[in-house]
């Protein structure tokens, strides 16, 4: 079980760094595996093609050099590649992921739905400048890794996915270690520990974490605020475009249904949608009395049902990875809208999703007096 | 079933993998009596028993192609003399249908191999094990075992 | 000579009119066809039963949101419609329709259906900034001349089914310079006579016009050659397929929207397909590396393996996926292969069995030892 030391949140190790910092975290991870530290890491690499990017579970330790932490683009979710690796079992090898604070956090909502053993893994978070949308980067890869890199560096969120441009969370540390870099002076980075497991780890490459993060920590809450102050603004606005039932179905309007959303999703896991089930296949007469009762109905219905479905079912750990905005062939702003909704439900509960693996998911867990705004006043 | 080995140097050459679905009534029983009849054949060969070759899934075979696997022989009764009346004409028809797309897509499909053996054709048997181990060997290794995008 | 039903409106108004008839002369319970279902165009299939929604119905508008094929067959999966319905469909979606009735997934009982010699239908994506409203003159410029617009799915533009087999009524549209004045319908049945008796229109007899019709084959043809050809040329062995499939996100979005697979579970998202911790240890201690979540060529090869003897070409797979790969002339061009290895088109007769459920004492010695 990792357990969470908050202290050690406080304080960190700097280490230094080769001016390309992809290249050192690749150092650091081939250094943990040589000391035996790390059986595997599971890292993004360029495909073969040179045109995209996808997670590998890499053992062979000369495969690790051409690992691309915080690729230019997010094809899987970290989450679902660390979920496909250990959702039957934990396995013998010591495994390390290095992911974007989006994909660790929806790890660790996987973990409390029981799709992933955490034992064996050690999950290492980095600061993350945001990812391309998948459509900017298909037509020309080269232009988009340009585009990506170049942004990366002045930290730049506007070429990114919408959701990352709004994202306040991008520095946020939810795994076992994390790797900051914002506010490091040239060639060194930080290294945060959060958990036990975390400080081993460090323990073994005897790297003993006592400087202080300040300097860490005061860049991110000057990025953060910053664009939390976006994300609240475009959020209030995309509330009025699309509240009220009439918005809400023309938004949903070029919907087709192909469900993409829900599976490149990390946190949308059933292996049996309840939207793809029996539940939902309705017969003849049945669509047909519906359809008496309105004249005409889109065939197949139930788009907005889906919709408020998979809110009502997800939105609670939903961690705006942005994923389901880069897969639907429609282009709906479906990040955005689920991020909007997310921020309410998971406030309601005061409930960050990912923040703490020993926080339990809300519906899963009461307190005996709360909530009174949501109960009938009369008393 | 013991495998008669050959002379050669293992280290040296290539000694393909080579994975056979055998049905239980025909081609197992035939590779027995290669066996009980010492005829001599390479040691390239996995089998693996089914009731019939009609229980063979298309998809045991592109598993196992993917996995690395140098060679795939499928092997049933005679056309006309399945035991169960007429599994292998349905075998015949999905393997017709997997070696087109396996052509089709241009991935090697000369590494699979449909063959009637019957339990009375030990011979037949050595015969097609000899024969398919050479082709697979002049192949070479599938090198789908390396890769690592699959 | 087949009997035919004229109407001097244009096509789309003649075909409405039609369904306007039936629907009040309560011949049909329930219309479907492409609808405009929004103010700003946003276009869907929709089940109509009141005659005036008809006045927003588009029945040829070159898009396809969805395979109407796989629509139909959840309309009828738990049992046939008691009232009867007419449909409005492209010939590929009927064909995909009668392969899911051969493999249980719908009924044709008390449906009828209208097609068309068709001009194809535009990307999604087109749909998206409303690009193919600003388009449809040239559309139907191009679908007069029976010519091919380059910017259709690549799928449409080498499609040589354009021709429906078992629709009931087929509306004479490719090459016939005159769809924007006349409606023809061919009527191929009683069925669809009798449907149309009391309407007001011309009955004449009429078939399609064999000689333009083949002159538009071959411009299809030409194209189709020239994807098939880009394609064959990314084909060079397993590389050449792991090239192709790299940027695979393994979404299975091709599957989900394919007419042809219809199964609950499929078998790559079943345990079946899950990787146990020693099957990554064991590959691993093989290969060194593996990509995660792994199977993605292998999902590639076994969906070619379970659809491609029914795969009726419609390209939706292509529109769907997020990662552009050209995933329908892929599994068009092995569609094609393995259903001549059989003689089979997919569609063209319910009773036509399909091809592994059946056999030949002797076939195939070709692939035989």
């Amino acid at each position: 079980m990792i357990k969470s030391e908050d202290n050690s949140k406080n304080k960190c190790a700097i280490v230094s760094s080769k001016s390309d910092t992809k290249e050192s975290v690749i150092d650091f991870l081939k250094k943990a595996m040589d000391e035996g530290i790390f059986d595997a890491v599971l890292i993004p690499m360029m495909t073969p093609a040179g045109d995209s990017f996808a997670y590998v579970l890499i053992k062979d330790k000369t495969l690790l050099k051409d690992g691309a932490p915080l690729s230019p683009i997010m094809s899987v979710q970290g989450a679902k590649a660390v979920s496909s690796v250990t959702r039957l079992g934990k396995g013998k090898m010591k495994i390390a992921a290095v992911m974007r604070p989006c994909e660790i956090r929806a790890t660790v909502e996987l973990s409390k739905l029981g799709q992933t053993d955490l034992e064996n893994i050690t999950l290492i978070s980095m600061d993350c400048p945001g990812v391309l949308p998948l459509s900017d980067f298909l037509g020309d890869p080269k232009k988009g890794m340009k585009l990506f890199y170049d942004a990366a560096e002045k930290w730049d969120y506007k070429p990114m996915r919408p959701v990352c441009q709004i994202c306040d969370k991008s520095s946020m540390i939810a795994g076992d270690l994390h790797i900051g870099t914002l506010g490091a002076k040239k060639d060194t980075f930080f290294i945060i520990s959060n958990s036990q497991k975390g400080k081993n780890v460090l323990d073994k490459l005897g790297i003993d974490p006592k400087e202080s993060a300040d300097s860490w920590q005061a860049k991110v809450k000057t990025i953060t605020e910053e664009k939390h102050k976006k994300r609240e603004k475009n959020l209030k606005e995309l509330k009025s475009k699309i509240g009220g039932l009439d918005n809400l179905t023309d938004t949903f309007s070029q919907c087709i249904n192909c469900h993409n959303c829900m599976r490149v999703c990390p946190v949308c896991y059933c292996r049996l949608c309840y939207f793809d089930s029996d539940k939902v296949k309705h017969t003849s007469e049945d669509y047909l009395k519906i359809a008496e009762r309105k004249g005409s109905i889109r065939f197949l219905p139930d788009t907005t049902l889906f919709q408020m479905g998979r809110m009502l079912h997800m939105s609670i750990s939903c961690v705006s990875c942005g994923a389901c905005e880069d897969a639907c062939p429609v282009s709906i702003p479906v990040a955005q809208i689920f991020s909007m909704i997310a921020d309410e439900t998971q406030g309601l509960f005061d409930y960050v999703s990912g923040r703490d693996i020993e926080e339990p998911l809300p519906l899963i867990t009461y307190k005996e007096e709360e909530l009174n705004d949501v109960e009938d006043s009369n008393d | 079933m013991r495998i008669e080995r050959d002379n050669m140097n293992k280290e040296e050459e290539f000694m393909p993998k080579i994975l056979a679905f055998l049905c239980n009534w025909c081609s197992y029983a035939g590779a027995d009596l290669a066996g009980t009849s010492r005829l001599k054949y390479p040691p390239s060969i996995l089998p693996i028993r089914v009731m019939c070759s009609s229980r063979v899934d298309p998809l045991f075979v592109v598993k196992a192609y993917l996995g690395g696997i140098d060679g795939i022989l499928v092997a049933g009764c005679h056309p006309g003399d399945c035991h169960y009346d007429k599994g292998n004409y349905y075998t015949r028809r999905r393997f017709a249908l997997l070696k087109k797309i396996f052509e089709e897509i241009n991935v090697d499909s000369d590494r699979l191999l449909l063959s009637w053996i019957s339990a009375s054709e030990g011979t037949k048997y050595a015969k097609v094990a000899t024969e398919f181990t050479e082709k697979i060997k002049k192949l070479g290794e599938n090198s789908a075992k390396n890769k690592i995008f699959l | 000579m087949t009997k035919a039903l004229k109407i001097n409106k244009n096509s789309e108004q003649g075909i409405i009119e039609l369904l306007k008839f039936l629907l009040e002369s309560g011949k049909v319970k329930g219309v479907f066809t492409l609808k405009k279902i929004n103010k700003e165009g946003a276009i869907a299939y929709s089940l109509i039963t009141k005659s005036d929604e008809l006045k927003d119905a588009v029945p040829f508008y070159p898009l396809m949101p969805t395979n109407a094929g796989k629509l139909i067959s959840r309309f009828t999966l738990r049992g046939s419609t008691n009232d009867p319905v007419i449909a409005v469909v492209k010939p590929c979606e009927l064909r995909a329709f009668i392969e899911l009735v051969k493999r249980e997934q719908g009924s044709l009982d008390n449906i009828f259906f209208i097609s068309s010699t068709c001009g194809g239908v535009y990307p999604l994506k087109m749909a998206v900034d409303n690009t193919i409203e600003k388009n449809l003159s040239k559309y139907w410029d191009a679908v007069m001349k029976g010519e091919v617009p380059t910017d259709l799915r690549s799928a449409c533009k080498g499609c040589e089914e354009f021709i429906p087999y078992t629709a009931d009524m087929t509306v004479d549209l490719i090459a016939k310079n005159d769809v924007d004045k006349q409606c023809m319908i061919l009527l191929n049945n009683e069925k669809a006579e009798k449907l149309t008796e009391g309407i007001k229109g011309e009955f004449l007899t009429k078939e399609l016009d064999k000689g333009k019709l083949d002159k538009f084959r071959t411009k299809r043809e030409a194209e189709k050659k020239k994807l098939f050809d880009e394609i064959e040329a990314k084909m060079k062995g397993l590389d050449g397929l792991i090239d192709i499939f790299g940027k695979c996100l393994g979404c299975h979005g091709c599957s989900k929207v394919c007419p042809i697979c219809y199964c609950k579970l499929c078998e790559f998202e079943s345990p079946d397909s899950e990787y146990k911790p020693s099957r990554y240890e064991a590959d691993l201690e093989k290969r060194g590396g593996l990509r995660v979540p792994p199977g993605v060529t292998y999902f590639q090869i076994g969906r070619l393996d379970h659809i491609t003897i029914s795969c009726v070409g419609c390209g939706a797979c292509e529109d769907v996926c997020p990662a552009d790969i050209p995933i329908s002339i892929i599994f068009k061009k092995v569609g094609e292969s393995v259903q001549k290895l059989f003689d089979y088109v997919p569609g063209r007769d319910v009773e036509e069995e399909i091809p592994l459920l059946t056999f030949k004492k002797e076939e195939f010695s070709e692939f035989e030892d």
